[in-house]
């Protein structure tokens, strides 16, 4: 009896699975690290109790998308987000565009703006609870030292407060990818609008901010994302308060399950969040590519 | 201009919304998953204790050392501060994996008695109790808040309780008498209030008002009832009295929600307020860091009632914990008489038997008998509360009423309102 012959394998087929061998090991790390525990959300925010072992259905949706509480966090969060979204955008433009001078030391400059990045969250926030406590902080010494009215910034804009040391963390990664950005324009496009009469303010709207809108909108998805996921400014700065005026969602999230212990609803408030930040970044991504310039 | 071919190389709108995607997804998901399991308190010949971070005094070190060498084991002591630790064993506890005895802030032993995830002692103490005191010899409220259902789940390692602590030479050179009413703290505060200096400072900390509460005559909540903060109007008068010493008075700081309590203590040592309401757990790092401050601990104010907050650690044993034969031993040994008065020899730290009040270290200590006087007058404010296994709901929700009132200085009555209306929801 003949056996029937096998297909030979194709060059592309090998290559694929070569390919596939390779990437099998990342494959399995995220499967296990990473999408088996979001399946494990997703079934734990069908249910109830708190060992999360009774089934709820989507109850725990609804109770979310009806919870003031929740809603409230969610203001707060986007607050925080668009405010991290702009400073990142303005100020790490700013100083990417400062820091691409001929200037000397700027070399320091950059490895400095970029130490905050390095630190973890935890000793960013300690750092500055400690210099901005109104009445021990280091900060109302010095202001009173110099003459100045002392300041209560964690009780009267804490928010913006929070906002602000998580941008003097971050703005230096926002400024290196800036940097990097610039640093691709060549120089002949700022060569011929020279020639052509343009001035530094034209040049910088007609080439420099055009050719920037890839990098600007990689800030831009990373800063939402960033700052729909904040949790250690919150945690660490204000723990939440005062009142929940720094209730950023990851850390109600953080407080349903942890000291609630429903970790049905906060799997549940997991998962409506993960498909805001999935709708925000397609939304941004779409309007990104209708900004695309080409020269 | 012209498309120019070298184009600054750039992420696709594919790859960057895979890297985008990624980013959003992991860790905010993977925040609720549980935490890694660790095997480390089901490793033989290791004996794993959930410890406050605080509580790592001398005299346990010693009672551990030998627990040790009686039973073979190595102790795993891992330390934490409270939301850490609640974090860890709620994820401990969801993995299956849980250590072998967990020190806890007061209130957690009914709770997880309820959830089932804490184990009844009530056999061993039918065995040993009589032998060791327990519970006759500890102080009734200690063992009540530790039982559930007539059962014993849990043991009181400390007790303790809030009350006043003044600066004694800044009250002299005012002329001013300890205070004992509210009338005059609030006197005295606003007189010692000058030069960059506070009559008094309150906690950000919500558990801090429990004592006002208490001294109002205010009942939390009473389970039969269903009444929530009544007498309502004494509610209201006990949290406007302390927003008012704040932003009225200016006699006090305004707090700074954080995630520690100890500003009133920083301050106080700094010499810059002259009164703070707190307990022992504040006694050793006032002396440390000023030694020079001359320390007085009157008796908790009076208002309606003569009351304060009564406070302290227990320990218990998780449900699954494979040896609590060894956990029992555990805390016998560490709530031995001569251990509690090592401890407080050590620390000052208040203990709960009743024989532990009688000790000459306590009747002749200045600063410990003030606390320990003030025991008799302590109250159990969450009880009720723990009881219906919604602790959790209710300290979010008295905190954001705390902070709204107390920093934000929004009115009492209407924070007490939203506070009572939430609390309806989730006790009901």
């Amino acid at each position: 009896m003949r056996m029937p012959r096998l297909r030979p394998s194709t060059l592309s087929g090998r290559y694929a699975r070569t390919a596939y061998l390779f990437l099998l090991p990342a494959i399995l790390f995220f499967a296990f690290m990473f999408y088996l525990p979001i399946g494990n959300v997703v079934a734990t925010s069908l249910r109830t109790g708190p060992q999360a072992d009774q089934w709820a259905g989507f109850g725990n949706y609804a109770q979310a998308l009806a919870d003031p509480a929740v809603a409230h966090s969610f203001l707060v969060t986007l607050t925080f987000a668009v405010a991290e979204v702009i400073g990142s955008i303005v100020l790490g433009l700013a100083l990417a565009l400062a820091l691409d001078q001929p200037l000397r030391g700027r070399v320091v400059f950059r490895v400095l703006l970029l130490v905050p990045y390095l630190t973890s969250v935890a000793i960013v926030g300690l750092l500055w609870r400690n210099i901005l406590d109104p009445e021990l902080g280091i900060l109302n010494r010095v202001l009173m030292a110099a003459g100045l009215p002392g300041q209560q910034w964690l009780n009267t804009a804490p928010l913006l407060t929070i906002a602000a040391v998580t941008l003097w963390q971050s703005v230096g990664y926002t400024m290196v990818l800036f940097l990097a950005g610039l640093q691709g324009i060549p120089e002949t496009y700022y060569e011929a609008a020279k020639i052509d009469g343009a001035d530094a303010w034209r040049r910088f709207w007609r080439i420099t901010l055009p050719l920037l809108a890839p990098t600007t909108l990689f800030v831009s998805v990373m800063a939402v994302i960033s700052g729909l996921q904040a949790f250690g400014q919150a945690y660490i700065i204000t723990n939440g308060g005062p009142g929940d005026a720094t209730d950023l969602l990851v850390f109600h999230i953080f407080n349903v399950a942890f000291r609630t212990r429903d970790f049905g609803y906060s799997s549940a408030q997991s998962v409506l969040l993960l498909i805001v930040i999935v709708a925000f970044t397609v939304i941004q991504l779409r309007a990104g590519r209708r900004g695309e310039v080409t020269y | 201009m012209s498309p120019h071919p070298s184009r600054p190389a750039r992420l696709s709108r594919r790859d960057m919304f895979r890297l985008a995607g990624a980013a959003a997804a992991v860790p905010v998901l993977s925040a609720c998953a549980g935490a890694p399991t660790t095997q480390s308190s089901a490793a033989p010949g290791t004996f794993t204790v959930y410890w406050n971070a605080g509580h790592d005094y001398q005299a346990y070190r010693k009672v551990i050392a030998e627990f040790e060498q009686a039973n073979k084991v190595k102790v795993n002591l891992q330390k934490y501060q409270w939301p850490d630790l609640r974090t860890r064993l709620l994820a401990d506890f969801a993995s299956g994996t849980v250590p072998d005895l967990v020190e806890e802030p007061g209130g957690w032993v009914q709770e997880f008695a309820i959830s089932g995830n804490a184990r009844s002692l009530q056999d061993f103490v039918d065995r040993d109790g009589e032998a060791m005191g327990f519970p006759s010899d500890w102080q009734p409220i200690t063992v009540e808040r530790n039982s559930y259902q007539g059962k014993v789940y849990g043991v009181q390692l400390h007790l303790t309780c809030n009350t006043l602590l003044y600066n004694k030479a800044m009250l002299r050179d005012a002329g001013l008498e300890v205070p004992t009413t509210w009338e005059e703290f609030l006197d005295a505060a606003r007189a010692l209030t000058k030069d960059g200096v506070y009559g008094a400072a309150l906690n950000q900390d919500y558990t801090y008002v429990h004592p006002w509460l208490a001294q109002a005559g205010v009942t939390p909540y009473n389970r039969e009832t269903g009444a929530i903060m009544e007498p309502r109007a004494d509610a209201i008068a006990a949290m406007q009295f302390q927003a008012d010493l704040i932003h009225k008075h200016k006699a006090a700081p305004v707090p700074v929600s954080s995630t520690v309590y100890s500003g009133p203590q920083k301050l106080f040592s700094a010499k810059r307020a002259a009164m703070i309401f707190t307990g022992p757990w504040d006694l050793d790092p006032i002396t440390k860091t000023a030694p020079d401050l001359e320390l007085g601990i009157a008796a908790p104010l009076k208002n309606k009632v003569h009351a304060t907050q009564a406070a302290g650690v227990s320990m218990f044993v998780p449900a699954t914990a494979s040896r609590p034969e060894l956990s029992w031993d555990f805390i016998k040994r560490i709530t031995a008489l001569e251990v509690e008065q090592a401890a407080t020899k050590e620390t000052g730290m208040l203990m709960p038997r009743v024989s532990w009040t009688r000790l000459p270290e306590v009747q002749q200590h200045e600063q410990i008998k003030a606390f320990a006087d003030a025991l008799p007058i302590a109250e159990d404010s969450t009880q009720e509360v723990r009881l219906t296994g919604q602790l959790g709901r209710w300290e979010e929700q008295l905190k954001l009423m705390y902070q709204q009132v107390i920093i934000q200085n929004e009115p009492a009555a209407e924070a007490l309102e939203a506070f009572a209306k939430a609390a309806e929801g989730f006790l009901k």
